[in-house]
């Protein structure tokens, strides 16, 4: 009976704005029909309402759908799973020079607990990065040569060099980086996004994820909790956009029929589910037929949408020659843009591999070369059409890696460290061309954690607010208590990063 | 919390707990202090300013209320003050949520009635309330009926005139079995016109062993079920014995008490069957990680945490999880009784990282009839195996003495002249005359041993023996200590110097051969990756094989032989120890297992070695009669064992000395603070303290018919099977947090009754789906959605959408596809391609899904291979869990990705053809066709406007394939099972037909 998801994630404000595009379209059918009595309904829907129906969290007397005005209205998600380390990319330490070899002091380790991998180990020699870094554009920010393309954003981006997290190992740590708990059964962030803003496209859904393609054989898996949405209400799940296969599971028909032998088998459905609900009144019915609309709409958006081959030449020229190769990091990225283009909320991608506890002198230049390009070519691309502007990227990994070296020699790896480490945001209201925080000496611990640490809560703080939800308030009743993602500690959103 | 226990049990002032009460301090007045105010004012004593708790009324009255005169009281005049300073809340939007003014006018009403305080609704336990008198005829029949009729009446709502029978019966199967009636089973009811037709359908369906495949497919959302282990690599477990047992529980209405008791504490009652041990795997369902860097005791504790917040939430409705670190904020339940709680399920013998033990193999409750059949087989032909023994009048003893005297095999020992590894590896003689291997591990190896006969050389013996420098104690070098012999070689040379030739060997017998490497291929000349393995990877024992010479090598001074023990299967599968020895006799064939069993001597040998070595001889020496005997002997020990063999399933123990226990500061695993004993929150009524504190007393506490919540949550749980929402919205929630009960009289007569009937589950949905609110028609008109859009009043039947597993299970049975066998293990239906590898490929700690063929594609979906991290994709599309948790309520969306599993999942679209094909084969014409569609997939005869549409469908689908013969083999080819004969665009046109079928909203709708 409950007119559940559709008109969630149609009802949204910045449907009005894709409403008229919508509309453009020319309309026939019942079900067409259906789906733009939905949307009419859905706009006319009380605060109230939508309170209740799972929309955003309003304090009464809140106008508008956020909080307080947006400077994002979209983001895109880099995740860098495995976590690359901070001392070979983003976090520039000419002091581990003089340190490199020596044994990690107790007075800096502080008791931090070690993994199971390293926890047998009986030295702790640092190992200064075994790559060189340089600086790069007006604001001069050190970036490493394993990220050569990075150079030509070092103005876009800010990175944040004093994140930290609770959990050492990757499954507790991505999981609480994504959903803010280390155990699985919360949302995750773009459940939130969607939960709270809706979609801006009548054809595709708010909340889009995409997997690289994986070369690193010891790379850590994925879960589908990491893009669940747990309590929340499922159809603010995040859809899977496959580069194998059928791009969204079961969209393709089997029989490769023409598209008006499927229009017309929508348009029978259509009508024989409007007799019915001639017949028993059930309004779900109607929200039915809508769905079946998108559906059909989606089996036409979808195609468009992956097929590449109308990008000019010059789109590849900034992605590489990987961005031709459906499922590369370039290949993704480039669909990320093509996907805010077209009203989605969130896109997260995910990148495996960095998790390197041997030979990562070996092994990090192969990942960072797969990734570098296109995360690069994102931000230049999404700056060429404008839409840095309202959209924000994240790049990171679920912790840091230690200073120390996880066996000996040559082919030393880095273990997991969350005591600090780098992410870098852009777009979307960030201060472009800065970095934020600053670590020790010894790359170990964060200076002024208190004052200048980000929290993985604090981050994800920074993102809600920029999109215009306070974090505190973007709750969801569940079980008796006003659930969150940034938990119940204090944090903040880092206004300091913000333009 | 000593106080609280004290205040609730002494002063409680009863107020009516009612749904039409004007005020009610647990329906109205409490959410509003809870929301609002017991942040700061409430349970959580490290929390609370002023000293001030509102949900205490001793403390509350000593300040902040006076009892019938509000605009004395402080708290009225605090949140109804313009002053920002004095104003409660706090004006912090960020943290605190102001009064609305119908709130606040609430309150005042309420402290001028008296303020009356009452223990929270759920807390206190259900009595059975009078019914009401009920004036229409229609509404005095079930209790359920009288109090849903009430509640009309106060609504002023009429309610709507019962289904018909064909909706009816459409409702009543789903609802119990899971499955829509057969189009026999809807006529059938419809033409009986006696008076219990009703009623005897119903017990038909109570009565179906898919009863119980239905309601453990809801249980096992609540126990956490899946076939992997979750967190990070998400490895295959195997639990489905356990979900055998709860449907087999289910099928066999044991009492809900019963089955509470045995999963929560089986292993602890007195005399524990296996069965009632089987069934605590209900709480070691949970996930169980095996990442590398993980702390032990870090996941242990998760583990508990787990059974404490699923224990409490499945029968308790409660969020006790909430007070893990720190005190409830709305619950009288201390971060201290957080641990006495979850000191009950610390008692495991356990680890945290691959903490899979403890486990016990124990038979799964549903193969008893099988087991029994195939036992009684056996018995019955040794009864007549030994009958025909007597009557012939065989010497057993000589019997035996033959035998022995050819298992009389002398081995001697050989010292080798010469002995290396081609592939580098170390190999040292030991003082038993074996040689070990060390140092390099090449991935391949040949072993090459040379040396003097001492005697004539009938055969050859290697034997593979265990040692501790191979991993686990095994006899190989392989990673998992297994070994392949891909190729056995002996050869000879005249003399010193002399090359040495091939010997061919005639035949080669091993005491155990692993499946798939049987001994023969050591010797049949081809290398690779094939040979003789001993499953050494499972099984850490010394094995032997030996190798007749075609001819014998006679002795003389100068012969020397060298055996060539060759490895190629790669990853270090060499024999780690081996022995050379040979036989100057001519070997005897006889079994390997006789062999083995005349050996032991007499007075050793166990009850089943007697039998096996009686059969064993009799197949050796008897006649045909009895050779026969024992040959239908071998095979139905070979069916009893293939039934009894089941895997070990994770199950609960008790340490033998308890685990102290203690409270976790901030909940971290690594920061004890006071130590706890086992104990149940205060606020709720103790059992006598005669027996010890464990899961067993903790069992008997929550199915006690003192426990308050208990039989109120199950009740609860049942309703939202039927109806979609629970008299208690939050079915997960009974807390003060969780929402009132539309129907406070009928729950706790429910949950009354339900206890008193000794915990019938049957016996409640019956009664359930015997009344009218259940039988009434689902239609809605606009004024009853406006009024009630969510059907909390119970004025018209139950209408929601069917839960994943319903929706595919109903296209696969309308489709006549179903397979119906009850149990065991689960099964790979279709799936889309490279889901499971996309996420994580890692070798050796992922897999392909393998997809089944033939029958197991069509089997319920609660069998469904459950992949946590990958939840079975077309099913998660419909809502279902990733089972990473308990779930106790799913959400029911409608969105695109529905529509595209129902219309191109292959399961549907060949589901669709079947559909057709009944549809066509059925009828001669096409409009009788779709009448027959009609009954079968949603059980009604259709409206004379939906036959046009779909026979003008179908025309237009004729033309269509006609036209595109291509489109036709496209559609008809989708699925495994083979397509109809006959005319192509005729049978695509009815599996379109077939399509929309199942695509129909009222398809997946139960209405």
């Amino acid at each position: 009976m409950r007119e559940t998801d559709l008109k969630d994630a149609l009802i949204e404000e910045g449907l009005r704005a894709n409403r008229r595009h919508f509309f453009g379209h020319s309309l026939r059918g019942i079900g067409a029909i259906a789906l733009t009595g939905l949307l009419n309904k859905a706009s006319s829907a009380d605060e109230r309402t939508l309170a209740s129906n799972n929309g955003p969290g309003f304090a009464p007397g809140q106008p508008g759908p956020t909080h307080f005005p947006a400077k994002a209205k979209r983001v895109i998600y880099l995740c860098q799973s495995g976590a690359p380390s901070q001392i070979d990319t983003f976090d520039y330490k000419p002091s581990l020079d003089k340190l490199d070899g020596q044994e990690l002091p107790d007075s800096i380790r502080q008791g931090q607990r070690l993994t199971g991998m390293t926890s047998g180990q009986k030295s702790f020699p640092i190992a200064k990065s075994f790559v060189k870094f340089r600086q790069y554009g007006k604001s001069g920010q050190w970036i490493s040569d394993l990220l050569p393309h990075h150079g030509k954003i070092a103005d876009d981006i800010c990175i944040v060099k004093s994140m930290y997290t609770e959990a050492i190992n990757h499954d507790p740590a991505i999981t609480f980086f994504q959903t803010g708990h280390q155990q699985p059964g919360r949302p995750c962030l773009g459940s939130w996004i969607s939960y709270g803003l809706g979609s801006e496209s009548a054809d595709l859904p708010a909340f889009v994820v995409l997997l690289d393609k994986n070369s690193d054989k010891q790379a850590q898996p994925l879960y589908a909790r990491l893009w669940g949405s747990a309590f929340l209400p499922s159809n603010h799940q995040g859809v899977k956009l496959r580069s194998i296969g059928d791009p969204v599971l079961y969209l393709k028909d089997p029989t490769k029929a023409s598209v008006e032998d499927r229009r017309r088998l929508f348009d029978r459905l259509a009508e024989l589910n409007q007799i019915r609900q001639a017949q028993v009144g059930d309004p779900e019915i109607q929200t039915r037929i809508a769905a079946y609309e998108m559906a059909y709409r989606m089996q036409m958006s979808v195609p468009d949408l992956t097929d590449v081959s109308s990008e000019p030449e010059s789109t590849f020229d900034l992605y590489g020659a990987d961005a031709k190769q459906p499922g590369t990091h370039a290949a993704n990225c480039l669909l990320a843009r093509r996907l805010v283009e077209r009203g989605v909320r969130f896109v997260q991608i995910y990148h495996r591999g960095w998790d390197h506890h041997g030979n990562l002198p070996g092994r990090h230049p192969l990942i960072a070369k797969e990734v570098d390009q296109g995360s690069a070519a994102l931000i230049q691309d999404l700056r060429q059409r404008g839409l840095l502007e309202d959209t924000l990227v994240v790049w990171g990994g679920e912790f840091g890696r230690t200073a120390y070296k996880q066996g000996g020699g040559d082919k030393y790896g880095r273990d997991h460290h969350p005591r600090c480490f780098s992410i870098w945001l852009a777009g979307g209201g960030i201060r472009g061309g800065s970095s934020y925080g600053q670590t020790d000496d010894w790359c170990y611990n964060i200076v002024d954690r208190e004052t200048h640490g980000v929290h993985v809560h604090d981050l994800n703080a920074t993102i809600l607010h920029l999109l215009g939800f306070d974090h505190r308030r973007l709750s969801y009743r569940f079980q008796g208590l006003d659930y969150r993602l940034t938990g119940v500690e204090e944090h903040r959103p880092v206004k300091e990063i913000i333009a | 919390m000593f106080l609280l226990r004290a205040a609730i049990f002494s002063t409680i002032v009863f107020w009516s707990y009612s749904a039409f009460a004007e005020v009610d301090y647990g329906r109205d007045i409490r959410p509003i202090l809870a929301n609002h105010c017991y942040a700061c004012h409430g349970p959580d004593a490290a929390q609370r300013k002023a000293d001030l708790r509102l949900d205490h009324r001793d403390v509350a009255v000593e300040s902040a209320i006076v009892p019938g005169a509000a605009e004395k009281s402080l708290l009225i005049e605090r949140i109804s003050s313009d002053d920002p300073d004095k104003i409660m809340p706090p004006p912090d939007a960020s943290k605190n949520k102001p009064l609305r003014k119908e709130q606040i006018e609430l309150l005042r009403q309420w402290i001028d009635a008296g303020a009356p305080f009452a223990d929270h609704w759920s807390f206190v336990v259900p009595k059975r309330p009078a019914l009401p008198q009920v004036k229409e005829p229609r509404w005095t029949q079930q209790p359920i009926d009288r109090l849903v009729w009430a509640r009309h009446q106060h609504e002023r709502i009429s309610a709507n005139a019962a289904a018909g029978r064909r909706t009816l019966i459409r409702r009543l199967s789903l609802d119990l079995i899971g499955l829509p009636p057969s189009i026999e089973e809807a006529d059938d009811f419809v033409k009986d016109k006696s008076d219990d037709a009703y009623e005897t359908v119903i017990d038909r369906l109570l009565a179906s062993t898919h009863y119980g495949e239905h309601r453990a497919r809801f249980w096992l959302d609540a126990a956490r079920y899946a076939d992997t282990n979750g967190y990070q690599y998400d490895l295959e477990r195997e639990q489905w014995v356990w979900r055998d047992w709860v449907i087999h529980a289910f099928n066999s209405n044991m009492p809900f008490d019963q089955f509470t008791m045995e999963q929560l504490a089986g292993d602890l009652l007195p005399n524990a069957t296996d069965h009632q041990r089987l069934a605590t795997a209900f709480n070691r369902n949970h996930p169980i990680t095996i990442e590398g860097g993980v702390i032990d005791e870090e996941y242990r504790t998760e583990y508990v945490i787990d059974r404490v917040v699923t224990t409490s939430k499945v029968w308790l409705g409660l969020t006790i999880g909430c007070a893990r670190c720190h005190d409830h904020k709305y619950d009288p339940i201390s971060q201290r009784e957080f641990y006495q709680f979850f000191a009950y399920f610390n008692q495991v013998p356990e680890q945290g990282l691959r903490g899979f033990n403890p486990k016990l193999k124990i038979a799964s409750p549903l193969q008893n009839k099988q087991r029994t059949a195939a036992k009684a087989s056996v018995v019955q032909l040794e009864k007549r195996l030994e009958r025909l023994l007597n009557d012939t009048g065989v010497n057993f003893a000589d019997w035996e003495d033959r035998a022995r005297a050819a298992a009389k095999q002398t081995w001697h020992s050989t010292t080798p002249e010469d002995v290396r590894s081609l592939g580098g590896a170390t190999l040292i003689r030991q003082e038993d005359g074996s040689i070990l291997a060390s140092g390099k591990n090449p991935a391949t190896d040949v072993y090459e041993y040379e040396w003097m006969p001492a005697g004539r050389v009938v055969a050859v013996r290697i034997e593979a023996l265990t040692d501790a420098s191979f991993v686990g104690g095994g006899t190989g070098r392989a990673p998992n200590a297994n070994f392949v012999l891909s190729e056995f070689e002996v050869l000879s040379a005249d003399n010193k110097n002399g090359p040495f030739k091939k010997i061919e060997l005639s035949t080669a017998v091993a005491d155990y051969s692993q499946n798939g490497y049987p001994v023969e291929q050591a010797i049949d000349g081809k290398f690779g990756r094939q040979g003789w393995a001993v499953d050494g990877n499972t099984k850490r024992e010394n094995r032997s094989a030996y190798f007749v010479l075609k001819a014998p090598v006679e002795v003389s001074a100068a012969v020397r032989l060298k055996i060539r023990v060759v490895h190629e299967w790669g990853g270090s599968h060499q024999i780690g120890r081996f022995r050379i020895s040979y036989s100057d006799k001519p070997t005897v064939s006889l079994p390997t297992r006789l062999r083995q069993l005349v050996s032991v001597p007499t007075e050793q040998r166990s009850g089943t070695e007697t039998v096996q070595l009686t059969m064993a001889l009799a197949k050796a020496y008897g006649n045909d009669k009895m050779k026969a005997l024992v040959t239908d002997w071998n095979s139905s020990a070979a069916l009893l064992e293939s039934v009894t063999a089941v895997p070990a399933t994770m199950v609960m123990s008790e340490l033998p000395k308890p685990r102290k226990t203690h409270v976790l500061h901030r909940g971290q695993y690594d920061q004890p603070g006071e130590e706890v004993e086992a104990d149940i929150p205060q606020a709720f009524p103790t059992l006598p303290q005669d027996t010890p504190q464990n899961r067993l007393a903790l069992a008997r506490w929550i199915t006690s018919v003192k426990n308050p919540l208990t039989a109120r949550v199950t009740v609860n749980r049942i309703w939202q099977q039927i109806f979609g929402i629970g008299m208690v919205e939050t079915s997960g929630d009974f807390g003060t947090q969780g929402a009132f009960p539309s129907h406070p009289e009928l729950l706790d007569w429910l949950a009354v009754d339900f206890m008193e009937s000794g915990w019938d589950v049957k016996a409640l949905l019956k009664q359930i789906v015997l009344s009218q609110t259940y039988r009434q028609s689902s239609s809605v008109t606009p004024e009853q959605l406006a009024r009630d859009p969510t059907n909390r009043w119970l004025a018209r039947g139950p209408r929601l959408r069917l839960d994943a597993e319903a929706i595919r299970d109903s296209a696969i049975a309308v489709s006549a596809l179903l397979q119906r066998d009850v149990g065991g293990p689960s099964v790979f239906p279709y799936h889309p391609s490279g889901l499971w590898q996309e996420i994580n490929n890692r070798p050796g700690y992922s897999r392909v899904y393998k997809q089944d063929t033939g029958g197991k594609l069509y089997r319920r979906s609660l069998y469904t291979f459950w992949k946590r991290t990958v939840p079975p994709p077309s099913m998660a599309a419909f809502d279902a869990p990733e089972r990473e948790y308990c779930v106790v309520r799913r959400s029911r969306t409608n969105t695109p990705l529905q529509a595209f599993v129902l219309l191109n999942d292959p399961q549907y679209v060949e589901a669709a053809r079947h559909l057709g094909e009944r549809m066509f084969q059925h009828a001669k014409t096409d409009r009788e066709r779709v009448i027959y569609g009609f009954q079968a997939a949603l059980a009604r005869r259709p409206q004379e406007s939906e036959i046009k549409l779909f026979l003008e469908t179908l025309a237009e689908r004729r033309d269509q394939y006609r036209n595109n013969e291509q489109q036709a083999i496209d559609l008809l080819s989708v699925g495994e099972s083979s397509v109809a004969e006959g005319n192509l665009a005729e049978r695509a046109a009815w599996a379109t037909i077939g399509r929309i079928f199942l695509n129909l909203s009222e398809f997946i709708t139960k209405g």
